[in-house]
């Protein structure tokens, strides 16, 4: 292994070229059954690719001298794959190999596929050295069991204590967790990683037995729990909120899910044990907080089961984010969609916007959907479907109603609502100069008055306004459904800008 | 109506707000403009103002200490736009501000608040563009260069965030549009000057360096993206094609 290649602050070899003849040497194919590491990392980032997290965001941190890197909250994203999706992170598996059989994994022990392991030291140089061309934000570990889940676990903390201790990486890493990995080392791997996750999957305990015949829910919500009563104690140490912080606009909302939640009751306060290393570092445990993931069609829950557990694992875990996978079929199995099944792109869109609405707009799950009305709206977002179901409510004045309200209007974000009651505090608001904010009113004109006069003569009337607003949202709905993945694009327009102010 | 006009680095726009507002002619009768002003009219009057570190340091420091610093760092923004009215508007801006104070940054109904919030932000998102698709090839692994071409002037704003993101290590940051470069030496604070002519001649070629890691970058961009969601539509949109001249895994 050659030490002295990669180290940002350490002494560089005086004849750089040498280090080019090193690195060859050491990464062409040799040893037999061995991939060359360009093959691993087309094999071992195929594998990840089905991880929706690519988010590098929830930490600040500046950078020091000897070190490489730094973090911001708001998050950077790099690029953009063929698929629309955001690239942040190098989102990469230790290893394919796996004892488990999830089945709706392409890595599940029954599948006969190429498999390879990244040795720490390579997982370094990549995320080091892409780093340092600014292609990505930090470094997204995940893994299959191999052997067993301490083991591969163990794997998993050593690389990352390699990164952060010789190699002196300083910006963003988010490690995965393995289900049934022991407490010590899911504290170590809390100290080395700026956010940490382990993956729900599925949102009740019968479709995790289904089809994750190794997982349970208590080895999945346990080391959640553990995890959540950990951060909690670690900001309350360092004079912090035990609550992670959420966005700014939440403290302007009177009534939002986070303020209703009760942690620690909920997960009882068993924290985790003192790491094996990792803490001698000085790190904050998992600064940028925990997330999960749920895989949305592989299994029979509505809608309104999928944002009540979201909600739940808000409130009681306090997660920083829930992500969704539309699932795409990759095996032959029974108990699955069958392979070819489009996969649910509309609904995992859906999805998000509640989720936004949960943690933005001072939404609950009960005000979204119901037992009588389980699922989402295919032709309108679960916002203009809220309130063409509330028009009692409207029209919403601009100029005197509160915050709170401004934010249920469809098509208002916090970025705009903050801007009204800003700007109506010197001098009164009109059409014209809400459009010179930036205020969109594409969608919300339908809902409003402004001065006690609406933009066009309309009815408020359900029938006609809904006509407009899914005419409104026909060919977005359909770009989603049949051209695949454009949620990004109109999470951006929707929200997205406001990240980047 | 009596034209200030000045060049476009800050000390010569601040100094300019200082002549045109000491000029007392009445802020309706005067205009500020960046240098090369392209449409002269026949019966203005135009006043080129040189600059002035003292006046300039003087302009802000009354916007520090007799608005805001939050209006301080708008306007910092605002005079690195691209705009042809960034100047001026700044002008109106602090006309306001003197006589508002602090409260001006929300007096959003005010066209010259509004104008220069507008700028601040394209400026803004302008530079965290930069931080997201500024691409840096290695020479022989000592050096890091990069090549962007953005509209407004956000050299020293990459800059900054680079700086803070890898201290340690030795990178430039060329702007081909205004043959600039921010020098970047290990654990020191970078510094900007212009390129000659034949410096700029031989750093062009620094983007064609391939090494093994943008190989393998290549290989991890075109693994990691589902086949089953493809869409280039939605990358497009997202990373528009002009924005992807300089970055390496579209090259
Ligand atoms: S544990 Fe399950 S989901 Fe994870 S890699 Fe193994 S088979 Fe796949």
């Amino acid at each position: 292994m050659n030490t002295n290649r990669q180290m940002s602050g350490g002494e560089r070899p005086a004849d750089a070229n040498m280090q080019n003849v090193a690195f060859v040497a050491e990464t062409v194919p040799c040893i037999i059954g061995q991939p060359a590491l360009e093959e691993k990392l087309r094999i071992l980032a195929d594998a990840a690719k089905y991880d929706v997290a690519c988010t590098s965001s929830g930490v600040d941190r500046k950078g020091k001298e000897g070190f490489l890197g730094n973090a911001r909250a708001c998050g950077i994203c790099h690029s953009f794959a063929s698929d629309g999706r955001c690239i942040s992170l190098l989102k990469i598996l230790m290893t394919n190999h796996c004892v488990y059989d999830c089945k709706y994994c392409v890595n599940r022990v029954s599948n006969d596929v190429v498999r390879t392991t990244f040795t720490p030291d390579e997982i370094c140089q990549l995320t080091v050295e892409f780093y340092k061309r600014n292609y990505i934000e930090g470094l997204f570990l995940s893994s299959g069991v191999l052997k067993n889940p301490a083991y591969t676990m163990e794997r998993m903390c050593e690389t990352l204590a390699l990164l952060r201790g010789k190699y002196r990486f300083n910006g963003y890493i988010h490690v995965k967790t393995i289900p049934g990995a022991p407490d010590e080392l899911l504290a170590t791997a809390g100290y080395l990683a700026d956010r940490i996750s382990i993956n729900l999957e599925l949102p009740t305990a019968e479709s995790l037995e289904k089809l994750a015949p190794n997982k349970s829910f208590q080895t999945i919500l346990n080391p959640m729990g553990k995890v959540s009563s950990t951060i909690a104690a670690h900001r309350l140490a360092i004079g912090k909120d035990a609550r992670m912080e959420r966005s700014m606009s939440n403290r302007y909302l009177e009534k939002n899910i986070f303020q209703s939640a009760r942690l620690a009751e909920k997960t009882g306060s068993v924290q985790l044990p003192a790491p094996v290393t990792g803490g001698e570092l000085g790190r904050p445990f998992a600064p940028a907080g925990q997330s999960t993931q749920m895989i949305i069609g592989a299994s029979g829950e509505s809608d309104y089961n999928l944002i009540q557990t979201t909600q739940r694992l808000y409130q009681s875990y306090d997660l920083k984010r829930v992500f969704y996978s539309a699932y795409i079929p990759l095996n032959e199995d029974a108990d699955l969609p069958s392979l070819g099944t489009a996969p649910p792109l509309l609904r995992e869109h859906r999805l998000y916007q509640a989720d936004w609405l949960l943690r933005f707009y001072g939404f609950e799950a009960d005000e979204l959907l119901s037992e009588e009305k389980p699922n989402f709206n295919e032709l309108l977002d679960p916002k203009c479907d809220w309130a063409l179901r509330h028009l009692e409510l409207f029209p919403v004045e601009l100029q005197t109603a509160s915050y709170d309200l401004i934010l249920r209007i469809p098509g208002i974000g916090p970025k705009s609502a903050g801007r009204i009651v800003k700007a109506r505090r010197y001098g009164s608001l009109t059409y014209e100069n809400l459009k010179k904010m930036g205020v969109v009113l594409k969608r919300a004109h339908y809902f409003v008055t402004c001065g006690g006069r609406m933009m066009y003569p309309i009815p408020i009337d359900e029938q006609y306004i809904t006509r407009q607003l899914v005419g409104t949202n026909q060919r977005e709905n359909w770009q989603i459904a049949h051209q695949n993945g454009a949620r990004q694009m109109s999470l951006f327009d929707d929200f997205g800008v406001q990240l980047m102010s | 109506m009596t034209i200030f006009t000045c060049k476009s680095d800050l000390t010569s726009m601040m100094t300019c707000i200082y002549d045109a507002w000491a000029s007392r002619k009445g802020h309706g009768n005067i205009k500020l403009l960046r240098e090369p002003v392209f449409q002269q009219e026949l019966f203005d009057e135009y006043i080129h103002v040189e600059g002035d570190e003292e006046k300039a340091e003087k302009v802000l420091r009354s916007v520090r200490a007799k608005i805001s610093p939050t209006a301080y760092i708008d306007v910092l923004y605002a005079a690195h736009s691209c705009e042809e009215d960034a100047l001026d508007t700044i002008y109106r801006f602090l006309v306001l501000g003197f006589a508002y104070g602090a409260k001006v940054s929300s007096m959003l109904s005010y066209p010259p608040v509004m104008r220069l919030m507008e700028l601040k932000r394209n400026v803004g998102n302008e530079a965290h563009f930069m931080h997201e698709f500024t691409r840096f090839t290695s020479i022989d692994g000592k050096v890091y260069v990069s090549h962007i071409e953005p509209k407004n002037d956000v050299l020293a704003l990459t800059a900054e965030h680079f700086q803070d993101r890898m201290p340690s290590e030795y990178f430039l940051i060329i702007d081909d549009r205004r043959r600039s470069v921010a020098v970047h030496p290990r654990n020191e604070e970078f510094y900007i000057r212009y390129l000659t002519a034949e410096e700029a001649q031989s750093l062009s070629e620094t983007e064609q360096i391939t090494d093994e890691y943008t190989v393998l970058w290549r290989t991890f961009f075109d693994t990691i993206g589902i086949k089953e969601r493809a869409n280039p539509v939605c990358q497009r949109n997202l990373f528009p094609i002009w924005r992807r001249k300089h970055v390496t895994e579209f090259m």
